[in-house]
């Protein structure tokens, strides 16, 4: 027998018991894994690496106000920058309006060397390029977006505009792969579609993001720009990607500080419960733990004992957790990514994982201390007495 | 030997007490169990501690086994002051030198025969093949080879309190303090326990102190020395 | 609904038994209350955790509520929208001039004197700094003084309305604490020009309480829009709204789009779904886990007291009255946590807190309300924990032979 069999068996010797914590322990870690894992994926639409060079260019007013194309001209001009890739959000759906996928008329001329990372330029021959640029009526889809509506290359997709009164007919073009499944669930079509289509956006544009050949050149980037636009009739707000994306989680309001709140209330609760838990299981082997420092354990061993089946127990439960989370996280991505495009990326990261096991080794040992450092501090003749 | 003494037989002293006393304070009113308790038991000696309840015989026996302290008077027991031990080296003592026998025998419902009887090897630095021998042999000893795999509550209570006899020789002990050993068994069981620690005694040398009521079983002990209100009896009856 | 009543059934009926229980057999509560007091520390760590549980369910609960009741409280059975066709919400929408002309003089309006009941808007979101250092969008309605009227839940807290042509703006209440600027007689920077803020209004949680709101013609301006966004207006019966959404429709000039008002903001209530849905499941989950403690809490207990029930039943206490007898013990011991879970839940009272609308991409800020009856709802919700965490427990003890009394323990 080794000590980790010990262990194991003084933790079997109540199956309910052990079994319902574990339940109770697997479905709180499961909650807080999940909880932690929207929080986390919030903050990486924030933290995009490969949108460290880029700045968006819009109307200092809000999101709704258009921009001259014609500025496209000066920003082009700056020597810090590669490209200008003029881009408007269409907001059009295909088919059901509760199908979700972002789409935006862009400058097809720029929009590949702009995004490089998140079309994953690397694999597109091109031919396919230029299959696109040629085709004014045609369009680019990310590969998730295409499987979900059984798309291929070359068929129709209508969409009904909700923002502009056009319902434009493209062709695809390109089925493109980025290495952030967010990123796939997205439509491009030529800018000229709307432009034309649309009256009222003769030479206007919501936005243009820009690529600086060196991240260090985006601040003064930013200030150039705003001060050239300040007190024009289009004054503009210049600002990286991920401040831009900001805006729209700052949207999800205070979900953090409830996510943190549910978290606290949740973690004290399986603190107290598995201390009870502890405490009674501890409790019934009152004597049995006076036998085992009469039979010459220490104190420590008899605490350590102790303390490592409070850890297994909640080491297990914590485990089951978080590998549930893991499971059902395909799930959320679909579910709650149709809903609100940030959580097409949801995942349990490993960092979240790592957390929550030691969050819960951590409650084990929390939880288990108390009553197993009373039980060494018994007496143990007192202990022998005991009915148990 | 000199008047205070008893004559438990000759022999080097394995037990040592000197003026021993303990006492229990309730409600900060002390309450005396056990006063001025001079004994030395040889090395080899199988003693019947016997008195009426309350007569602090149990507390006797927990002060010779290192599990509870005295509030006065020093004892040396198996070589060891056990009033300079702190309570590690005490239980480090404890596991080297005292095998512990109880009334509800007190074994590990979810371990089995073989793993309750393997406990007090684990925190010694006998390896796995070595813990393995030692257990078949103090299984063996006490006849319950083949119930090696059993779980206590698949066993009878004479089979349990076997299985708590071969683990407290499992580490071969000088000292085998036993509770009431017999106290839960039926007469049949009893008997065959204590010829049991009988043998132990003759065959193994160890020295066993014994705490019981039963003039039956005080018997089998080689002494008996008893125990009224605290304080010892100067007679002792000689078994054999 | 039918389902979730049909679920509930056996409850009711359960839970029915047991209160006849307690009145027409000899079910020693007191005994179990004392057992409770008895076994204080697990009592108190079981019911703290249920307490914890609860107090995330109502909190929860308040949050979906807050969401439903800034949509659902805004629209009025007899009132429409008129928006342009596809668009589906106002912000997406535009209507020309001339095309409001003819719509404000539809016959079908309901009318007071000669002035329509209708209100030419338009809607824009703009960038608001809030009190936190970051911006956060904010819907912008420029409205016509009847659009107030056509609004009854919107009550002026503060000073008075807005006056078109001056660039006065009025601004929600419970956007004062969330946004920076927002105070009566502050500036707003909007459109290149200063507005001054005139008023504060209350809308009984209602959508509207995430706007900023003044004259239409001024915010047109401002903001260069050669169109409106929509038109809201007042029908003489909710009847009629059928029939203006088909002579709408039937308008070959003015080829737009009518929507009832209620269904307008249902279908933006959608909007909070998923935070609804997330919120139920963490609750649901939750609930498994503390119904798992409790479960654990009550059996237990059992266990410790085996021959006590032994003897109970010896003394001629029938198995129904055991089942019942610790049915309420475990009932107890969750609605006391249920009663405290509640109470903490009022922390959360009047937090002031925002989500987004994906569908019109502007900030809806929302209380969370403790209301009795979300509380109600908690101690509810904890007495269906009791019954289902106690229940096998409970089973268990009414099964404990008699015998059991008699044994050595």
């Amino acid at each position: 027998m080794r000590w980790i069999a010990l262990i194991w068996k003084s933790l079997m010797r109540s199956k309910r018991r052990t079994l319902l914590i574990v339940g109770s322990l697997i479905l709180s870690v499961f909650t807080v894994a999940v909880l932690q894992s929207l929080l986390t994926t919030l903050n990486s639409v924030t933290d995009n690496p490969n949108s460290s060079n880029r700045l968006v260019v819009r109307h200092k007013s809000g999101l709704t106000q258009m921009l001259p194309r014609s500025y496209e001209a000066f920003l082009r001009q700056q020597p810090e920058v590669e490209t200008v890739c003029a881009l408007q959000w269409f907001g059009g759906y295909y088919q059901d309006p509760r199908n979700f996928f972002a789409n935006f008329a862009s400058d097809e001329t720029t929009l590949f060397q702009t995004f490089r990372e998140e079309f994953g330029v690397a694999n597109i021959t091109e031919a396919q390029i230029k299959d696109y640029l040629r085709d004014g009526a045609g369009c680019i889809v990310g590969e998730s977006l295409a499987k979900k509506n059984g798309w291929k290359v070359g068929d129709v997709v209508p969409l009904t505009g909700t923002i502009f009164p056009i319902n434009p007919r493209l062709t695809i073009r390109l089925i493109f792969r980025s290495p952030k499944l967010s990123a796939e669930n997205v439509l491009h079509f030529h800018y000229k579609v709307l432009e034309e289509g649309v009256p009222r956006m003769k030479g206007l544009v919501g936005s243009f993001f820009l690529r600086a050949h060196r991240p260090e050149d985006i601040p003064r980037l930013i200030e150039r720009v705003d001060r050239h636009y300040a007190n024009s009739a289009y004054e503009t707000l210049t600002e990286t990607e991920n401040a831009f994306n900001l805006a729209f989680v700052k949207m999800l309001g205070n979900i953090g500080a409830i996510i943190q709140g549910i978290t606290a209330a949740v973690v004290v609760a399986i603190l107290i419960v598995t201390g009870n838990t502890m405490a009674t299981a501890i409790r019934e082997r009152t004597t049995e733990i006076a036998v085992f420092r009469a039979m010459g354990f220490s104190t420590g061993r008899v605490l350590m004992l102790l303390l490592s089946e409070g850890v297994l127990l909640v080491g297990a439960g914590g485990l089951l957790g978080v590998g549930l989370a893991d499971l059902v996280a395909g799930g959320i991505r679909g579910s709650l990514g149709a809903a609100m495009p940030f959580f097409t990326d949801f995942a349990i990261l490993p960092a979240t994982m790592v957390a929550c096991l030691l969050g819960a080794l951590a409650i084990g040992v929390l939880a288990t201390f108390i009553p197993a450092y009373a039980a060494t501090r018994r007496p143990i003749t007192e202990g022998l007495k005991a009915v148990g | 030997m000199n008047g205070d003494r008893f004559d438990l037989g000759g022999g080097e002293p394995i037990i040592t007490l000197r003026d021993v006393a303990k006492s229990y304070w309730r409600e900060q009113l002390e309450i005396p169990v056990l006063q001025g308790i001079d004994l030395e038991i040889p090395l080899g000696a199988y003693i019947a501690l016997m008195g009426p309840s309350g007569s602090g015989k149990t507390t006797l026996l927990n002060l010779i086994a290192g599990i509870d302290r005295p509030t006065g008077g020093s004892l040396e027991v198996c070589g060891f002051e056990l009033n300079d031990l702190d309570d590690d080296e005490l239980a480090a003592w404890r596991n080297a030198h005292v095998g512990f026998i109880f009334q509800n025998y007190n074994l590990v419902p979810v371990l089995n025969a073989f793993e309750n009887v393997e406990l007090p090897l684990l925190i010694t630095r006998a390896g796995r093949g070595e813990r393995r021998d030692r257990v078949e042999q103090a299984l063996a000893l006490v006849n319950l080879q083949d119930k090696m795999r059993n779980y206590p509550r698949q066993l009878s209570g004479g089979q349990e309190q076997r299985v708590a006899i071969a683990r407290a020789i499992v580490t071969d002990p000088d000292l085998l303090v036993a509770d009431e050993p017999t106290g839960a068994l039926d007469a049949k069981n009893a008997e065959e326990v204590l010829a049991l620690m009988e043998r132990l005694n003759s065959e193994l040398g160890k020295t066993i102190v014994m705490v019981t009521h039963d003039p039956k079983a005080a018997h089998h002990a080689r002494h008996q020395i008893h125990l009224e209100k605290g304080v010892l009896d100067r007679s002792v009856e000689v078994n054999r | 609904m039918i389902l979730g009543l049909v679920l509930l059934l056996p409850f009711v009926a359960y839970f029915a038994w047991l209160v006849w229980a307690l009145v027409a057999y000899p079910v020693p509560l007191s005994y179990n209350l004392r057992s409770l007091w008895q076994r204080k520390v697990s009592s108190f760590s079981t019911a703290a955790a249920i307490a914890l549980v609860v107090g995330i369910f109502v909190v929860v609960l308040s949050l979906a509520q807050g969401l439903s009741l800034a949509f659902v409280s805004s629209g009025r059975p007899d009132q429409a929208i008129v928006l342009r066709p596809n668009a589906r919400f106002e912000l997406n929408s535009s209507i020309e001039r001339d095309k409001m002309r003819i719509l404000k003089v539809h016959p079908l309006l309901k009318r007071e004197g000669d002035q329509p009941l209708a209100s030419a808007e338009v809607v824009v979101v703009k960038l608001f700094p809030m009190t936190d250092g970051t911006d956060a969008n904010v819907t912008v309605r420029g409205l016509e003084r009847m659009g107030i009227a056509l609004r009854p839940q919107v009550r002026l807290v503060q000073g008075r309305w807005f006056r078109p042509g001056l660039s006065e703006a009025v601004v929600p209440r419970k956007m004062q604490g969330r946004f920076a600027g927002m105070e009566l007689g502050g500036n707003l920077r909007m459109g290149g020009r200063d507005w001054r803020i005139v008023g504060t209004f209350d809308a009984g949680g209602a959508s509207y309480e995430s706007e900023v709101w003044s004259d239409v013609n001024d915010v047109m301006q401002a903001f260069r829009r050669e169109s409106y966004s929509a038109m809201l207006a007042r029908l003489e019966n909710p009847e009629r709204v059928e029939a203006f959404v088909q002579a709408v429709d039937d308008d070959k000039r003015l080829k737009l789009e009518v929507v009832g008002e209620t269904a307008y903001f249902r279908e933006l209530t959608k909007a909070g779904d998923p935070i609804k849905i997330l919120g139920n499941l963490i609750t649901l989950i939750l609930t498994g886990a503390a119904i798992f403690a409790a479960m654990n809490t009550m059996y237990a207990a059992v266990a410790g007291r085996t021959k006590e029930i032994g003897t109970l039943r010896a003394l001629g206490f029938r198995q129904r009255e055991i089942l019942a007898s610790f049915q309420w013990e475990s009932i107890f011991l969750c609605l006391s946590g249920g009663i405290v879970g509640s109470g903490l839940a009022l922390f959360a009272n009047g937090i002031q807190t925002g989500t987004t609308s994906f569908e019109t991409f502007s900030d809806v800020s929302f209380a969370f309300t403790i209301t009795p009856g979300l509380m109600a709802q908690g101690v509810a919700f904890s007495l269906i924990m009791g019954l289902l965490g106690g229940f096998l427990p409970a089973w268990r003890a009414s099964r404990i032979p008699l015998t059991e009394a008699m044994k050595g323990g």
